[in-house]
């Protein structure tokens, strides 16, 4: 089988290069032989990297340590569950990986498009090929997945134990979707920019797959955040390392894309910069996976085998330099009669939620790329870490976050000041008593305490300006049609899906500024060297440490638990079992921490240290208010993004027609 | 312009909260282990109060004891920034060259804030008053419309859009 999988990315990658001459010769002939010898390219190719793909997975599920990779990330303990994800726990399967789901995405695109979009599609499908020729040129020649050892071992070094984590299964896939899934508005863009097709054709294909890859990023993110929360142990969420850095940034460049292409749709401005904000969004994409591994720098996240780098920044190179010129060729082509109404619009609001957007963005790259900048220029490396991100973004966030609600009650073309005076009423007024009432439960100590609460207050206002959109449209329609709230909301949502999906997104994003506000500024914590029976109190919660217990799981893992008693007033309300795993092989125990999860607040226990001469333990135990509306915000996002994206079939018709008239302009041609 | 005035006194105002080296932690300790990064073999590239390796906890045990020993918060980091050299710092310093690493994302935002502003001007159409379509001796038909008819298309745009 490992046979057939190293033949299959040897033909995947034969198979890549005739798609890609195929089909720019079949483009540039216009012959229609040619172009349907190239349009089974695509399926070849994934049904190649498809086989590849399942002869690596067998070869980890029935322990196969001939091939390097298998050694390397698994052994023969290791749970059915994490065999499955150690395909994407080191560089070349990760790799393996990344060309699976882009061949996926291509072969969805090319039956999408199979009989539409004639114009775009070959293009589209010949950049993305390139893009598959690239990777499968390292997983051939560089970082071969099915290198052999010259004798098999009989067991495998193991998967990192952080890695053995049921977030480490669901954040890479979901990552990965979003990473790759924005090589298909990049492709098509680059198609717009190679064909002329200028219009805002290329937008309206791939509305859709720029929305879904958003969402999977954003989930990514989350549930990276996740992970780190459960597995690392040290009660926070985000260090801004920067290899987290590198997922944060597409998200943030493609969110101002996402804004500012509305203006497009709506008035056929800012073609320029709608293109360079979709290119860009790939070459961060392109630039997280050259971080990732290439080694430069230092990362908690890099893969062991960093060696890629050159090969990466040469591919970097050339996308940046290709968009470039590409965009100055076609400069008189994109040029947009832009014209505003006014700057009180819905339109310049969201010229300015680009900057914001692009202002965090900036600083992120800033501040991940500064080490460099200064061994360069000084010869001194230096470390950029989360006190450098917090005191920039943060402030810029919280503009981001009053953007969030002023935007969407200014009016599209002209907005008036009576008529911003009667939007922005309730919403202030929502604020004004927030505040008043908060005010004296919160504390405001020092610098972080007041971000805390002007956040909370902007929280606020953005969440009620929202409410007040759907109770307005809500009540505009149970006028009109007299009907029941219930239907009438369902109705109006359904009827602007795009738009009330988006309005929902951004009660889901008011959710996550809310979850990280509160759990960075009002959380404590308490760290106690205790004996069997021993008592703490924490935030109204008492704590015995109740007993120690030592389990061999199997010959290579072994779990040191501590047992705590957790009381509320007066009541028994949870076991907590903070332990520490031991695995063979591994300098460093892995902490596996335990949680009370609750809207108010996580109970969250590590077992810090322990004796097990004597049964003593060390608890640290952090009591972190709001981390769960984060997590729910995420949720939110996933119902917002799911509304937006849902199929429409009013769009679908007008799709239908597009698809016939662009029928009768290809015939002729064919012939 | 009015708007976008308040948005640029909201940027600096928010410039310089931010300005100063922020303090999020109360302790001493909390402080140290915020400034200084872990220096493990294991190179796992966190910040001091995020690691929980054992380097981190003796590092820990050695900057109590520093404390108790009556050492100041910059007299430890000092002492640290010598034995490893800048890299130790969980944050650029910031004076000199590393200034630049403060100011730049602030710098962009500013000029980015301008370079809106100037667009949205340029963008923006000025608004025609019967007087002005009166100057250039245009027909009135082609005027915009005025008085209570201007102001009820104006109700009207505000009412569908609202």
């Amino acid at each position: 089988m490992n046979d057939i999988g190293e033949f299959a990315l040897l033909l995947a990658l034969a198979t890549a290069l005739y798609g890609v001459v195929s089909y720019v010769m079949a483009f540039r002939s216009n012959r229609v032989d040619v172009y349907m010898s190239a349009d089974k390219t695509p399926i070849i190719v994934w049904g190649c990297v498809m086989v590849s793909s399942v002869a690596l997975w067998k070869a980890f599920l029935v322990n196969d340590f001939s091939l390097q990779y298998v050694w390397a990330y698994s052994n023969i303990d290791l749970d059915f569950f994490y065999k499955f994800s150690s395909f994407w726990g080191g560089q070349k399967g990760s790799l393996l990986f990344w060309t699976l789901i882009l061949t996926t995405y291509m072969m969805v695109v090319h039956v999408q498009n199979r009989k539409q979009n004639v114009r775009l599609v070959p293009i589209a499908l010949a950049v993305m090929m390139v893009i598959t020729l690239f990777f499968l040129v390292l997983l051939n020649f560089s970082t071969n997945p099915f290198e052999r050892l010259p004798v098999p071992p009989e067991d495998g070094r193991g998967l990192n134990p952080l890695l053995q984590n049921y977030w480490m299964v669901i954040h890479p896939p979901t990552l990965y979707l979003g990473y790759v899934g924005f090589t298909v508005p990049f492709a098509f863009a680059t198609a717009a920019l190679l064909t002329k097709n200028l219009d805002d054709g290329w937008i309206r294909l791939t509305r859709k797959w720029t929305l879904v890859s958003w969402f999977f990023l954003c989930m990514g993110n989350l549930f990276g955040a996740q992970w780190a929360y459960v597995e690392l142990g040290w009660g926070g969420y985000w260090a801004w390392d920067p290899v987290e850095n590198a997922a944060f940034m597409p998200l943030i460049v493609a969110t101002a894309y996402l804004h500012s292409v509305m203006i497009q749709e709506k008035k056929d401005m800012m073609k320029v910069w709608n293109m360079s904000l979709v290119l860009l969004t790939f070459v961060m994409t392109i630039f997280g996976t050259f971080i990732t591994r290439s080694g430069l720098i230092q990362s908690v996240h890099t893969f062991d085998e960093a060696t890629l780098g050159y090969y990466f920044l040469g591919f970097l190179g050339v996308i940046i330099a290709f968009s470039i010129s590409m965009i100055l060729l076609r400069l008189p082509l994109l040029k947009s009669k832009n014209e505003l109404d006014s700057f009180l619009s819905r339109e310049a609001s969201f010229l300015l939620n680009n900057l914001v957007l692009l202002g965090i963005a900036f600083s992120t790259f800033w501040g991940t790329i500064f080490p460099i900048v200064s061994e360069a220029f000084r010869g001194v490396k230096i470390t950029v870490g989360p006190p450098f991100y917090n005191q920039v973004n943060v402030p810029i966030g919280m503009v981001l976050l009053a953007l969030i609600g002023i935007g969407p009650v200014i009016a599209w073309r002209r907005s008036s000041w009576s008529n911003l005076k009667k939007n922005f009423t309730k919403p202030v007024l929502a604020a004004v008593i927030g505040a008043a009432v908060l005010f004296p439960f919160v504390p405001l100590t020092d610098k972080s305490e007041i971000f805390t609460y002007i956040t909370f207050i902007l929280c606020i206002f953005v969440m009620s300006s929202m409410l007040i959109e759907f109770r307005k449209g809500t009540g505009a329609r149970m006028e009109a049609h007299g009907e029941s709230p219930v239907s009438a909301l369902s109705g109006m949502v359904w009827k602007n899906k795009s738009r009330y999906g988006g309005y929902i997104v951004h009660l889901g994003v008011v959710l996550i500024f809310a979850g990280i506000a509160g759990s960075q500024s009002y959380s404590t914590d308490v760290e106690k060297q205790l004996n069997i029976g021993d008592r703490f109190q924490l935030r109204g919660y008492d704590f015995t440490y109740e007993k120690l217990l030592v389990k061999e799981q199997n010959s290579t893992k072994t779990r040191v638990i501590a047992q705590l008693g957790i009381e509320r007033d007066g009541k028994r309300v949870w076991t907590g079992l903070p332990e520490k795993e031991f695995y063979k092989g591994q300098n460093q125990p892995v902490t596996e921490v335990d949680l009370i999860s609750t809207l108010k607040e996580d109970v969250y226990m590590i077992l810090a240290d322990f004796n097990p001469d004597n049964s003593s333990a060390t608890i640290k135990v952090y009591v972190k208010p709001m981390v769960k509306w984060m997590w729910l915000g995420g949720w939110v996002i996933a119902f917002g993004t799911m509304i937006a994206v849902w199929p429409d079939r009013l769009e679908a018709r007008r799709r239908t027609e597009r698809l016939k008239r662009q029928e009768q302009i290809f015939m002729p041609a064919q012939e | 312009m009015k708007t976008m005035r308040t948005f640029m006194m909201m940027l600096a105002a928010l410039l310089v909260l931010a300005g100063p080296a922020t303090v999020w932690a109360a302790s001493q300790l909390a402080d140290l282990e915020n400034a200084l990064m872990c220096k493990c073999d294991d190179k796992c590239g966190k910040v001091l109060i995020n690691c929980t390796c054992d380097t981190s906890k003796e590092t820990r045990k050695t900057l109590t004891s520093k404390l108790e020993s009556g050492l100041t918060v910059d007299q430890i980091i000092k002492q640290y920034v010598d034995k490893y050299g800048e890299t130790v710092l969980s944050a650029p310093t910031k004076s000199g060259f590393n200034l630049s690493a403060w100011i730049m994302p602030f710098a962009a935002l500013a000029i980015g804030g301008f370079g809106v502003r100037k667009v949205v001007q340029s963008w923006t159409r000025p608004v025609r008053t019967k007087k002005d379509a009166d100057a250039s001796g245009e027909e009135s038909a082609s005027a915009p419309p005025s008085g209570k008819f201007s102001k009820r298309l104006q109700d009207e745009l505000d009412r569908l859009e609202s």
